[in-house]
């Protein structure tokens, strides 16, 4: 199981999204919210988007270990 | 080189900062310092109109980590003797504080660029999202094509940018 994050505008559609889940890539989790969370799936697929693991921006397709924390990160802005 | 970073609700003093960075060690001769605060108004539609109130949420730990680097790079490119970064979460109202940048070194090119250097870098890398509150409605700040473009003159290679 790895654990989910999701910020800023992300974290308005993440109602009732697990907070842990199985999967084995961040594009995976992606795929796995389409059905039951259209438009979080939706938001996530913006380019914008990044994925960090364990508070390290990672690729999409970075094989996921147990335990790990995946945070999906709108553009930034802060200042 | 000593730094400082601090993410807190609680507002700041730069009158106390500024002493902190000057009294940090022997040598300072310049002490540059930024404060962004809550702008009054923002645009809403073609008309600039009154904001409620302003919040920023962060993702603690990485946000930490992230301004650590920014310090590092800016530590390794000027000659810095002491920086401070404090940046505000949670709700501010309008004309609050919401980040500081304090920069001391020996000479004021280094203070300067240094400062700018890090507001740049923080704008587009640092983990903190902003919500405006106005008009009785709150939505997501946008990230701005300028903030990316302000990070372009400084040269350097972009790997795992935000």
């Amino acid at each position: 199981m790895v654990k989910l994050l999701f910020f800023g505008r992300l974290s308005d559609y993440a109602n009732g999204v697990p907070t842990q889940i199985q999967a084995s890539t961040a594009a995976e989790i992606r795929q796995q919210l389409v059905t039951e969370h259209p438009l979080l799936a939706t938001e996530l697929s913006e380019p914008q988007v990044l994925v960090a693991v364990n508070k390290q921006i990672v690729d999409w397709q970075q094989a996921l270990q147990d335990g790990d924390e995946v945070a999906f990160l709108p553009p930034v802005t802060g200042g | 080189m000593k730094s400082t970073i601090r993410i807190q609700p609680e507002d700041f003093d730069i009158s106390e900062q500024y002493q902190l960075l000057r009294d940090l060690t022997k040598g300072i001769g310049a002490v540059v310092t930024f404060t962004g605060l809550v702008r009054e108004f923002e645009p809403s539609g073609d008309q600039p109109s009154a904001i409620d109130s302003l919040s920023i949420q962060h993702y603690s730990g990485m946000t930490e980590e992230r301004l650590s680097q920014i310090v590092d790079r800016a530590a390794a490119r000027w000659n810095l003797l002491g920086v401070t970064i404090i940046h505000r979460i949670g709700e501010l109202l309008p004309s609050e504080q919401i980040v500081f940048v304090g920069v001391a070194s020996q000479h004021r090119n280094d203070g300067f660029m240094a400062a700018q250097f890090i507001m740049d870098y923080l704008k587009t890398q640092a983990t903190f999202w902003k919500q405006i509150s106005q008009n009785g409605r709150s939505c997501w700040v946008d990230s701005k094509v300028s903030d990316a473009q302000a990070l372009k003159r400084w040269n350097l290679p972009e790997d795992k940018d935000l």
